[in-house]
């Protein structure tokens, strides 16, 4: 029998038997098994490592692409830009293409299994990032996926048949969901983007059968509200404090961990005195009440759009003698954050990147803000620029070792203070930025001891980059660069052993999975997702 | 003239959106851009605009950011007035530019005014004799052993047919007399702006080589030497790596021409305007 015929055997009889079925109890084994790719990060501790061992420092340069997939065009304006994190549940991998769709493949070959395009309007508002999406949710026999339009849709995963769909919040303001779901038992968590609108920001959960809406828990308090202090007039209503990435969920703890961005207008705090919470801030709720059980603010009256999402992995381990759970954060203002995941402790904040703004971080967890290094009329240069040390794109955390990787930008900007107005569904910035780009600016994936935040090894990158990075327990560490070259590092030393030219941009995550037994490793270049194996 | 004035009545009904359509449908007949009719005070409301919605990619002054520098005469997707409304307006399909959410007409088209206006340079007199430039840059000056001018000339340094619509007289004359002080720059979407002339020196096993920098990432560099040829280099092939930014690979005129022959050759290239193509 050959092989295409095998395959194709063995998908009718797994499609008859519940096939791609994934269950809240493979959700909670995701990070060990290998072989799938069930969530976003690849687990919910969002360590996003593949426990696959088969390719290590020394055999990584044999790896060969196994097959390609080309993106399709949507013919909506500005939809290109990928950054998506294909999941793979069994033998079908689902995958996000720009804006919103979704779309299965079959994990042998590559081939089409179905596509399932939203109708989305070319007037759709996108303010302050682009027409892009990162990934689905998978439960049970669904696939989640939000989109640019501010919906959520519970897709067969089968066949792409829509189940039910919801309005998540209003577009024409300029609400608009980027990420990818959280499926939680039972339940799908999203947040919003929004915040250069003047939002004012939320989490939701949905049930995952039916679609109705179970809680609601916004990021900026209304007045009376915990935290409402920390706001003056009317501002909480255009607030901001969006919560466009995915977070995390420790299932023992029963507490989902998600983070929050900017507060509005970016640039102009002077129309928000305050710290602004919750903004710029690691929430922890109740996953069945949404109800905030503690909260660290990362950047207090944050004026440099240093939006806190970037991703909040989950960390055991000894600290200072005790063992602790902990929640590590490399965050886009250029710390280096641990804090207990428990009680929200702050434990500690250290530099990982070249930045100009802060002394250091008080024993309170907070910023000791440098003067004159809030934006201004005339402008002023700061480290980082508003994309901060690092951005949305995933870190790793390989718990073997104890190493966080990070892929960082080493630039600087020289940012501008201006008017604001909010008008409904349009900017509400106060300002902007010119960075120093080209050759002033460079980029690195940087290792560091999860426990102190010191670097043990940096591979430096000719630009800034905008992709994340994936350990592996065979030793390695997969990156990109925005010159699209996909490269595996050797953990332990930093050294380059092996790189692939995509020929084009790369703004995505690496992820890894098994095709009957054989590791594969996938990334997208451009239009163009690649799987790379040993064969 | 009751047709026109229906016409005129209906448009002030017309959405943001429609009025867009409107204003390309005129093209049909004859199509006045807006911008021709700007005030100052539009253009300085554009500039407002443009800080608002635009600077945070193309930075504050149009000078380039994470998007490309917009101080140029001719924008690559917006070839006139009406293209340049519509990019601003709609986005550009497959990059990472988007609509501009503004909310009225009048203001794309303020805004897409002072984007032009960021690219016109001002008029400016003629520090010498042009013709003479000529003869100066095709005989003493050999520029044509490196520069290509309306097809003609070795293609090492900068194309230079239409130089005189980039370049103001001061920063031609620097160019010419201390070349080291600036070099042409490149825009590329994922990498901003950067020296796209950029001195490099690599040591192999082969010898040691210096040239232009093509391209660069973490793992190769490709170069052209002054004689046109182009190299190909692994980094981890090499023993020395080294990019030179004080350094142009172009000598210095300062000493070779003299002021006036300096001032004809800095008027002929400011007369270039790529009208001979």
């Amino acid at each position: 029998m050959s092989r295409y015929a095998f395959t194709g055997a063995l998908l009718f009889l797994c499609t008859s038997t519940g096939f791609a079925a994934t269950p809240y109890d493979q959700l909670l084994e995701d990070e060990a098994n290998g072989a799938d790719w069930l969530s976003y990060s690849g687990g919910y501790r969002s360590e996003r490592f593949s426990a696959l061992a088969q390719i290590t420092p020394q055999n990584v340069s044999e790896m060969n692409v196994i097959w390609a997939y080309q993106m399709q065009a949507t013919g909506l304006s500005g939809a290109g830009l990928q950054e998506t994190t294909p999941l793979v549940a069994g033998e079908i991998m689902y995958l996000t293409e720009s804006p919103s769709s979704v779309t299965a493949l079959d994990t042998r070959t590559g081939n089409l299994l179905w596509h399932w395009r939203p109708d989305i309007a070319d007037e759709v508002l996108n303010i302050g990032f682009p027409r892009i999406n990162r990934g689905v949710a998978l439960l049970d026999d669904s696939v989640f996926v939000a989109t640019l339009d501010a919906r959520l849709f519970a897709l067969d995963a089968g066949t792409g048949a829509v189940r039910w769909e919801t309005q998540v919040a209003d577009n024409a303001v300029g609400f608009s969901l980027t990420l990818a779901p959280l499926a939680l038992d039972g339940k799908i968590i999203v947040g919003v983007s929004g915040a250069e609108a003047g939002v004012r920001g939320f989490i939701d959960a949905y049930d995952s059968t039916s679609g109705e809406l179970l809680w609601r828990t916004y990021t900026v308090p209304a007045p009376g509200e915990p935290g409402s202090d920390t706001w003056q007039g009317d501002a909480w209503q255009t607030g901001g404090g969006s919560t466009w990435l995915t977070g995390s969920f420790d299932p023992q703890l029963n507490t989902l961990y998600w983070t929050t961005g900017n507060p509005a207008p970016d640039w102009n705090g002077d129309l928000r005195p305050g710290d602004n919470l919750f903004t710029c801030a690691v929430l922890a709720l109740d996953p069945d009440t949404g109800a905030m059980k503690w909260y660290f603010q990362y950047t207090p009256h944050d004026t440099h759009d240093w939006d806190a999402n970037q991703i909040p992995v989950l960390v055991d381990g000894m600290f200072n003698g005790r063992e602790r759970k902990l929640l590590a954060l490399a965050n886009r203002n250029a710390f280096y954050y641990l804090l207990d995941r428990e009680s929200g402790e702050y434990l500690l904040g250290e530099p990982y990147s070249y930045q100009t703004w802060a002394e250091g971080i008080d024993a309170n967890g907070r910023p000791i803000v440098l003067p004159n290094t809030e934006p201004t009329r005339e402008g002023n240069l700061v480290w980082p620029s508003l994309q901060g040390a690092t951005n949305w794109f995933s870190p790793s955390y390989n718990r073997n070792t104890g190493q966080f990787f990070v892929p960082n930008r080493r630039m600087g900007a020289v940012y501008y203070k201006a008017d604001a107005e909010y008008v409904p569904g349009t900017p509400f910035l106060g300002g902007g930025e010119q960075v120093l780009d080209g050759d002033n600016a460079t980029g690195a994936i940087v290792a560091l001891d999860v426990m102190t935040g010191r670097q043990q090894w940096e591979f430096e990158l000719q630009t800034p980059p905008w992709s994340g990075v994936m350990a592996t327990a065979g030793g390695v560490v997969f990156g990109s660069s925005n010159e699209g070259i996909f490269f595996a590092l050797d953990a332990a030393t930093g050294n380059p052993v092996w790189n692939f030219n995509t020929g084009a941009h790369i703004r995505t995550n690496p992820m890894g999975f098994a095709v009957d037994d054989q590791q594969r490793v996938a990334i997208i270049g451009g239009r163009t997702l690649f799987v790379f194996g040993l064969e | 003239m009751h047709h026109s004035r229906l016409i005129l009545k209906v448009c002030c009904l017309l959405t943001a959106l429609a009025m867009s359509s409107v204003l390309q449908a005129q093209n049909i007949e004859t199509f006045e851009s807006p911008i021709l009719a700007m005030t100052e005070i539009d253009l300085s409301q554009g500039q407002g605009l443009f800080q608002v919605h635009c600077a945070r990619c193309h930075g504050m002054q149009g000078g380039g950011g994470e998007g490309p520098a917009l101080s140029r005469p001719r924008l690559t997707h917006a070839p006139d007035d009406q293209a340049l409304y519509a990019v601003i307006s709609q986005g550009i399909p497959g990059t990472g530019m988007p609509a501009t959410w503004a909310p009225r007409p009048r203001d794309l088209w303020k805004i897409a005014g002072y984007v032009r206006s960021l690219g016109r340079l001002a008029d400016e007199a003629m520090p010498g004799d042009p013709v003479i430039g000529r003869a100066v840059y095709e005989s003493k000056g050999n520029c044509a052993s490196c520069h290509i001018l309306n097809g003609k000339g070795k293609g090492v340094g900068p194309e230079l047919s239409e130089v005189g619509l980039r370049r103001n007289a001061d920063y031609l004359r620097q160019s010419i007399t201390n070349p080291d002080a600036d070099q042409p720059k490149l825009t590329t979407q994922s990498r901003g702006t950067i020296n796209s002339f950029l001195t490099v020196r690599a040591v192999s096993e082969y010898g040691s080589f210096e040239g232009m920098r093509i391209y660069e990432d973490e793992f190769s560099v490709q170069m052209r030497d002054l004689n046109g040829r182009i190299y190909s280099f692994e980094k981890s092939a090499l023993s020395s790596y080294e990019r030179d930014f004080g350094h142009s690979l172009m000598p210095g005129y300062g000493v070779i021409l003299e002021d006036t022959e300096l001032d004809d050759v800095v008027s002929y290239l400011m007369s270039l305007k790529g009208d001979a193509r």
